[in-house]
């Protein structure tokens, strides 16, 4: 509601006000609302703003026009300026004399909206933002009409007695775009075969029938032949009849008819029954999926210890194998060995190397400070020293890389005074007495969260969509060299890790991408990085990946990390709860990568990450440090599986929020997991199996 | 006074002259603090976290309230990697409503014509291309439009009737003028510090153009704010990188007066009276109070902590609020200075990185140049 308002005769005019509806271009086939959509201001003098008609109903493409009048006290039309503007630009326009145009179907607003009138002068009359006459008018642009409706098969799908077939029901509407619909399925005759309500075809009998679908008045039909299923035999083979849960159980299925002869053609459904040894409550037991791209084959693996019945079926034959699943029995547990705490801010990442001396050194970053980098000598982990500290312009120091050779650290800057930011080169060929070489902030002064070295060449990222390749053989003169840009829309990337010549970045909704910076296989190098593969997922929470190719199986995984905080960071005095996993990508196929597993710990929250030897150290921030076994092939569940090894919470009464385990990230290092703590800084600590 | 400003809603009650409400937001601790002013002193009441990816640091930059007080709405910069408009309650800081922005979105206002806000995005990631400014239906919470403008434009300001955006290009060294309603560019001014030297690197004549006929990077002057005069057809606009206020002229659309400042000019403000203008000068730890009708620098200020950023005039033209970032852990802080005895009076430490500042409405009067 509004307050009166002022002066209205003087409001000066600066638009004409159109009073008639026009139906443009003469499509619009639906009836507008004659009803008038008024505003009104409270009081004596109070006026009102009418706009025609009050809603619309539009077609794809159609145009209508706005009409707004204000009218006075008295009812009486007054000129004065009004806009018009879309909630939704890029599906419903509306330009400034009120003509909308329909781009998209949906429901969308659109604003029309006095004017003030011009000021300056007497500031004091004018009334508050809040009493201003405004109108939303709903607009529905209508899907367009069905044109057609066709039903689409598996060209390679077989009609057997027995066995199931799946259509789908794809619908065109009249402007030729794809249109999704819900058809309602029948077929003739039902003694033949039966359709649910998903387009499952389930065959009963031999001999032809019709299956249709009707949609929005429009229907489609095809017309199949069940023949007579031949199978009379199903013979279950298995690749381990004694896994342990979490090993991945290969199954594949022969077919013979009566005569003993193998029939390869007809399909073949596999499940499985559990008698888990679950004695804590029932939970999933197993989990079952075709191998793509091979016949009558499965991959299999029990979350629980138990006994397993693989069924195979096709018609009335059936076939069955057993298998018994036992306890995965990895459980180990780290030990503490050391710790260098940091209580006065929070730490970030860490990076562990073998100096020039030959002593054992780290360092590590601050978070929301003061710009320092520490640096550590670990060569005793039980006693570990502080022995420097960098300070650099910044107030977050959120990553740290030492070069393979240890002479060169790499800082990266965020929150400088002077808005720069970028990277930070620093000699630590005498940890105890680093010495600052260069800056390099070109491109890079939006903030840089992630670095990596690899060679001479410093990958940074950029805070928008890309990493720069940057040469720093002269480390006292860095070089920009090149840039990788993720071609996406809104693209965003988080870390990047350089192994082999590949670069795996982390780009939240855009996932994982490979890039060849130099390992050759698609020609590409640090100055012309080519993309060779990429994988998302939908949670969009992508935050840090770790290539690991497995030598027993010789597959390929990345271990792609979330991060996520939908309960907030408490920065000082209380814990935080984040959530998310990590991903299990194999991308032994580069051009068809497969999300096969995940290890998920439940209510916390995942970092960063690093794998060796088959074991996956995972900085989980509340849930501590993990170590986690991921040899062997993986699929489904890892944490369920019993794969989890051992797991260490970092809750230091001193630190700088007490008691508050926040593992920020890992690094194996000559038989010690060193790892940073966000809360309480530097840890080392040893597995034992 | 505070008391009575929470109990019966701030958006509602104006406050007496010289006292005030301010918001000032902590770039590098993703934080918004409400700071009241009594006439004699400055004092935190409440802190906002703001931001949603946790542990990076997403930069809450520019801060406006409403012309009517009710609302406050802060741009997060960094995003993914669009930033954010965030828009609260002024009673109860509860969040509202978002909606996202372009790259490094920064400083705005909202136009008491249109009712519409009206973001630069700053785009500091220096790709040094054209950016835009982001307009937005703020009762919705819709993007509605992004008109392309110049390279990392800064300082977003409106005519006093509202229907005139201003915004600085400073890495093209122009001044763009944008119709509030039409949503189009309609005049460029470009800016340079009175030698002939040119953004692009050339001399006199001799810019060297982008494609589409802006002048590229580097840039020479680097205006980083403007600010239309409340009655007159001028505007002032701060040249960060040589050290000098230009005083514009509106009407012939072109630089009228030149003041030379402190070190690196950052934002400004002219009172609302008309008769100074109020500068932070970011590289000299000192704020610069101009007198507009003899263009002489009346008093340089230090500042409590060094890098002082953004500056903000009460309705009576007696107090500028002024905020300083200061360096890596050392707190952010907002000065209060008495523009009649041109000293400092108050300080308060705030957050991380202090910069954008807003004040809220202290008359009825919408238009009052109360937002940073």
């Amino acid at each position: 509601m509004h307050r009166p308002l002022g002066l209205q005769a003087s409001l000066p005019v600066r638009a004409a006000v159109a009073l008639v509806v026009f139906l443009l271009g003469g499509a619009l086939t639906q009836p507008v609302s004659a009803q008038e959509a008024p505003a009104e201001q409270e009081g004596a003098g109070a006026r009102t703003l009418v706009v025609e008609p009050a809603e619309l109903v539009l077609e794809i493409g159609q145009a209508a026009e706005l009409t707004a009048t204000i009218l006075d006290a008295a009812g009486e039309a007054v000129e004065a300026p009004v806009m018009f503007f879309s909630r939704s630009r890029r599906s419903l326009t509306v330009d400034r004399e009120g003509k909308v145009e329909a781009i998209k179907p949906g429901t969308f607003e659109i604003v029309v909206r006095e004017r003030r009138r011009r000021a300056g002068e007497n500031q004091a009359s004018r009334v508050g933002l809040g009493e201003r006459l405004s109108v939303t008018i709903p607009v529905t642009v209508k899907l367009p009409d069905l044109g057609s409706l066709e039903l689409v098969a598996d060209p390679n799908a077989a009609v057997w007695t027995g066995t199931t077939i799946q259509l789908e029901a794809k619908g065109t509407d009249v402007n030729g775009a794809a249109r999704a619909v819900s058809p309602t399925w029948s077929t003739n005759p039902a003694a033949v075969a039966t359709i649910d309500d998903l387009g499952e075809v389930t065959i009963h009998a031999a001999g032809p029938f019709e299956v249709s679908a009707e949609a929005e008045g429009k229907r489609a039909a095809m017309t199949l032949t069940a023949a007579a299923n031949p199978i009379a035999r199903l013979v279950v083979e298995a690749d381990n009849a004694a896994p342990k849960t979490g090993d991945v159980v290969h199954l594949r299925v022969d077919a013979f008819d009566a005569a003993g002869e193998i029939i390869t053609d007809v399909p073949v459904e596999m499940t499985f029954r559990a008698r888990t040894d679950d004695h804590l409550g029932p939970g999933a037991s197993g989990q079952i999926e075709p191998i793509e791209g091979t016949a009558r084959a499965w991959r299999f693996v029990a979350e629980q210890p138990g006994r397993y019945t693989f069924v195979a079926s096709s018609g009335s034959a059936a076939g069955r194998l057993g298998a018994v699943a036992t306890a995965r029995d990895v459980a180990g547990k780290f030990t503490l060995v050391g710790h260098g705490r940091v209580d006065d801010t929070h730490t970030s990442d860490l990076w562990v190397w073998e100096g020039l001396d030959g002593r054992d050194y780290a360092v590590t970053g601050t978070w929301g400070a003061n710009g320092d980098a520490h640096f550590w000598d670990v060569t005793d982990p039980e006693n570990i020293e502080r022995i420097s500290t960098v300070t650099i312009d910044a107030r977050t120091v959120n990553d740290v890389k030492v070069s393979a050779d240890g002479r060169i650290c790499v800082l990266s800057r965020e929150g400088a005074s002077d808005r720069k930011n970028g990277i930070v080169l620093v000699d630590v060929m005498d940890p105890r007495n680093p010495k600052i070489l260069s800056g390099f902030d070109d491109s890079l002064t939006g903030g840089v969260h992630n670095v990596f070295i690899d060679g001479d060449k410093v990958y940074a990222l950029s805070a928008s969509s890309r990493y720069d390749s940057i040469d720093i053989s002269d480390p006292g003169s860095p070089q920009r060299v090149g840039t990788y840009k993720v071609e996406r829309p809104n693209p965003s990337i988080h870390d990047v890790w350089v192994e082999d010549g590949l670069a795996y970045s982390s780009n939240w909704s855009d996932g994982v991408h490979i890039v060849d910076v130099g390992n050759g296989m698609a020609g590409g190098s640090p100055d012309n990085p080519v993309k060779i593969s990429s994988y998302a997922y939908p949670s969009g929470w992508n935050h840090a990946a770790f290539p690991y190719r497995q030598q027993e199986t010789g597959l390929f995984y990345v271990a792609a990390g979330d991060e996520a905080f939908p309960y907030g960071l408490n920065t000082e005095g209380k814990p935080t709860y984040p959530r998310g996993w990590i991903h299990f990508i194999d991308f032994s196929d580069l051009e068809s990568p497969r999300e096969c597993a995940r290890y998920q710990v439940p209510e916390a929250g995942t970092h960063n990450l690093w794998i060796e030897d088959d074991v996956m150290y995972v900085a989980y921030y509340n849930a501590g440090l993990r170590a986690v076994d991921v040899s062997g092939e993986l699929m489904g569940d890892l944490y369920q599986q019993g794969r989890e090894i051992a797991w260490f919470l970092p809750d230091d009464p001193e630190g700088h929020i007490a008691n508050a385990p926040m593992a920020w990230g890992p690094q194996p290092h000559k038989g010690h997991i060193f790892f940073s703590d966000w809360n309480s800084g530097l840890w080392a600590v040893k597995l034992e199996r | 006074m505070i008391a009575s400003l929470f109990l019966l809603g701030a958006g509602t009650l104006p406050a007496p002259a010289s006292e005030a409400r301010l918001l000032v937001a902590a770039e590098s601790a993703d934080r918004v603090y409400d700071v009241a002013f009594d006439g004699a002193a400055l004092s935190v009441q409440q802190v906002v976290d703001v931001g949603y990816q946790a542990t990076e640091i997403e930069g809450p930059h520019g801060l406006t309230v409403s012309p009517d007080g009710r609302h406050w709405f802060v741009s997060i910069a960094h995003g993914k990697p669009n930033g954010l408009l965030y828009k609260y309650d002024a009673e109860t800081h509860e969040l509202l409503g978002e909606t996202e922005l372009g790259l490094f979105p920064a400083t705005m206002q909202i136009s008491s014509d249109t009712g519409l806000l009206y973001c630069v995005n700053f785009d500091l990631h220096g790709d040094m291309t054209p950016s835009t400014v982001s307009i937005v239906d703020v009762d919705g919470m819709v993007e509605i439009e992004q008109v392309v403008t110049g390279s990392m434009p800064h300082g977003s300001r409106l005519s006093p009737d509202g229907s005139r955006h201003f915004s600085c290009a400073m890495m093209s060294d122009e001044l763009i003028e944008l119709d509030a309603v039409t949503l189009e560019v309609v005049r460029r001014l470009e800016l340079t510090d009175g030698t002939g030297r040119r953004a692009g690197g050339g001399h006199g004549g001799e810019s060297s153009p982008s494609t589409d006929g802006r002048p590229q990077h580097a840039a020479v002057a680097k205006p980083t704010w403007v600010q239309p005069h409340p009655t007159k057809p001028l505007a002032y606009v701060a040249l960060n990188g040589v050290h000098q206020v230009l005083e514009v002229d509106l009407k012939a659309w072109k630089i009228k007066r030149r003041f030379p400042t402190g070190r690196a000019p950052y934002n400004l403000e002219v009172t609302p009276d008309g008769s100074r203008l109020v500068v932070t000068y970011k590289g000299a730890q000192a704020v610069g109070v101009i007198d507009l009708k003899t263009g002489e620098e009346l008093a340089r200020i230090p500042t409590s902590r060094p890098i002082p950023h953004g500056v903000v005039v009460t309705a009576d033209s007696r107090f500028a609020f002024v905020t300083c970032e200061d360096r890596g852990a050392a707190p952010g802080a907002v000065d209060a200075i008495d523009l009649e005895s041109l000293r400092r009076v108050s300080s308060v430490d705030v957050g991380l990185q202090a910069g954008g500042i807003a004040l809220f409405p202290a008359t009825e009067r919408p238009d009052a140049p109360s937002q940073r």
